[in-house]
């Protein structure tokens, strides 16, 4: 079992078994499911922006893998008090350090699902 | 017995591993223990001699040119369907070679249901479909303005609710299409009942054998099918290989999809006469050196002997379905509990360790499965599940395979019950 525990690390599980910032915004700026075709995982996230374009709250709610839903939990923390374009600019390397391990390509995508759907939520908003 | 036997005439899972050298070799460091043969068989030594061979003394473009070798190439090619052929008990004459049991099913919804469907009519398919049998039917009924109706799984367990098949057919439905065993739930279909039930109404049954062809005997005669889809890579054939056979008068009503070179008659500058019996549906130059592997591939599978496959298999499924729920009690079981109703294949879920950290974590041991939809996500939409983790047998899997999955199992629990 060598290894293991360098992915399914303590903060991982615990963000898994009770995520961050669960559930649903009364009155969401805008809200978009981000789905991870190959292994299913799929989230709801919400975001509630003020006129400056800041998040000033954010919600999810979503099943799938350890990772995805660690990681979701993960950057939703991150994403409160940030400006849209300072959320846009955020890559992969800084999902690595909040998750605190370096993802192999078999799982980068459950990763990045929670920032990237953020991003492509803002991305939305700009469109609009 | 020969080679691949014991003494009592089962088939030995150890011999048989010596004929793929995929087990000498040590993917990231540890023996494999490859439980994911419904995705892809792995490739017997044979099988590669074989089209060494072809290519390296038959090689020319098949159906063409008047030299010696161009017909032995011919030759090759032309064997290689005969003995595919014989494989499923069929005439050679009606087994179209294609690039992948895909577009096998793909040929039969566009060309027959060009035909064939008008507005209104029913197309049946299961909720438990691989999306290769589905996505085409969804389009074609689409197109011509047809439904498309669905014989509906258990909630549950996913089972195919074979007794409203009774109901269902008072849709006086024009094609039934669905696989012989499902890639998810493992479970054998009733052929020669939903055949007859289909032919009352003047259905015809469509069948992806994808999950069937590599794991038990196929007569394609005994079935009651009017059009089988077969891919070869689930046979240890190599990856662009698969086919379907038609009885000939439904080849002849079919239009070709694809047109070009090797399937004409004569050609005009306007217009073109294409040539008759499956040539037709095989325009350009054909994957020769794929049928002479699935040819190799098919000896080797008979000599295993398909019945010793299918109870060996059975063996192995019936130690995953009994120890599964001692080792992982929160372990859904999709498909029957029945081995004997199954081919090849176990797929569960389990709310405390989602398929995917599963498969990594199973992964630290070597071992291989599949873990998502396995294409066929309107089933685990129908079961509420983001995924499934499937494990899947072959003639070359031992109780030391099962050992390593059920070690990774306990792994996982050790982690996600901290």
């Amino acid at each position: 079992m060598g290894g293991m525990d360098d992915l399914y690390r303590e903060q991982i599980l615990e963000h898994h078994r009770r995520p961050h910032n669960q559930g649903t915004l009364a009155t969401p700026s805008v809200s978009l499911e981000g789905r991870n075709p190959n292994c299913g995982d799929v989230i709801n996230l919400q975001l509630q922006l003020d006129d400056a374009g800041v998040v000033t709250d954010v919600a999810f709610s979503g099943r799938g893998c350890a990772i995805s839903q660690a990681g979701t939990s993960l950057i939703t923390d991150e994403l409160r008090g940030k400006r849209v374009d300072e959320i846009l600019a955020l890559n992969s390397p800084f999902v690595m350090e909040l998750l605190g391990v370096e993802v192999g390509p078999t799982r980068i995508h459950c990763a990045l699902l929670g920032l990237e759907t953020a991003q492509k939520a803002i991305a939305s908003l700009g469109s609009k | 017995m020969g080679a691949w036997h014991n003494a009592d005439g089962t088939l030995d899972p150890v011999k048989v591993r010596a004929e793929y050298p995929i087990f000498k070799t040590q993917p990231g460091g540890r023996p494999l223990h490859y439980l994911d043969s419904a995705a892809t068989g792995q490739r017997p030594q044979r099988v590669v001699d074989a089209v060494s061979k072809y290519l390296f003394t038959a090689n020319a473009n098949p159906h063409r040119g008047a030299y010696t070798l161009a017909q032995m190439a011919t030759d090759g090619y032309e064997a290689a369907r005969a003995r595919i052929a014989t494989y499923l008990n069929v005439p050679a004459s009606e087994l179209v070679m294609l690039g992948s049991a895909t577009e096998a099913l793909n040929l039969v919804a566009r060309s027959w249901g060009k035909v064939n469907l008008r507005r209104g009519d029913v197309v049946l398919v299961t909720e438990a479909e691989h999306h290769a049998n589905l996505i085409p039917w969804q389009q074609i009924t689409r197109e011509m303005d047809a439904d498309l109706e669905f014989i509906p799984v258990d909630d549950i367990t996913g089972e195919i609710l074979w007794d409203r098949l009774d109901s269902l057919m008072k849709l006086k439905p024009k094609m039934i299409a669905l696989g012989h065993v499902s890639n998810v739930l493992g479970s054998i279909a009733p052929l020669a009942q939903i055949a007859e039930a289909a032919h009352a109404v003047g259905a015809l049954l469509c069948v992806d054998g994808c999950q069937a062809v590599a794991n038990m005997p196929v007569s394609i005669p005994d079935l009651g099918a009017d059009f089988y889809a077969f891919s070869a890579h689930k046979m240890g054939g190599l990856f662009a290989g698969g086919g379907l056979w038609a009885r000939a008068e439904l080849l002849e009503q079919m239009a070709p999809i694809e047109t070009g070179g090797d399937m004409i008659h004569s050609v005009r500058l306007r217009d073109a006469e294409f040539t008759t019996g499956t040539q037709r549906f095989e325009a350009g130059t054909p994957d020769a050196s794929g049928a002479v592997a699935l040819a190799a591939a098919c000896d080797l599978l008979d000599e295993f002997g398909r019945d010793k496959i299918h109870a060996h298999e059975a063996l192995m499924i019936e130690r995953v379905l009994r120890e599964l729920p001692e080792v992982l009690p929160d372990a859904r079981i999709l498909g029957p509990r029945d081995a004997n109703q199954r081919a090849g294949l176990v797929a569960f879920s389990s709310d405390l360790i989602h398929a995917h950290d599963l498969a990594e974590i199973l992964d630290r041991r070597g071992v291989a499965i599949r873990a998502g939809f396995h294409c066929a996500q309107p089933l685990h939409e129908q079961l509420e599940l983001s995924a499934s983790a499937r494990v899947s047998v072959a003639p070359f899997t031992t109780h030391d395979d099962l050992d390593a999955l059920f070690a990774g199992l306990r792994d996982a629990r050790t982690v996600f019950e901290g």
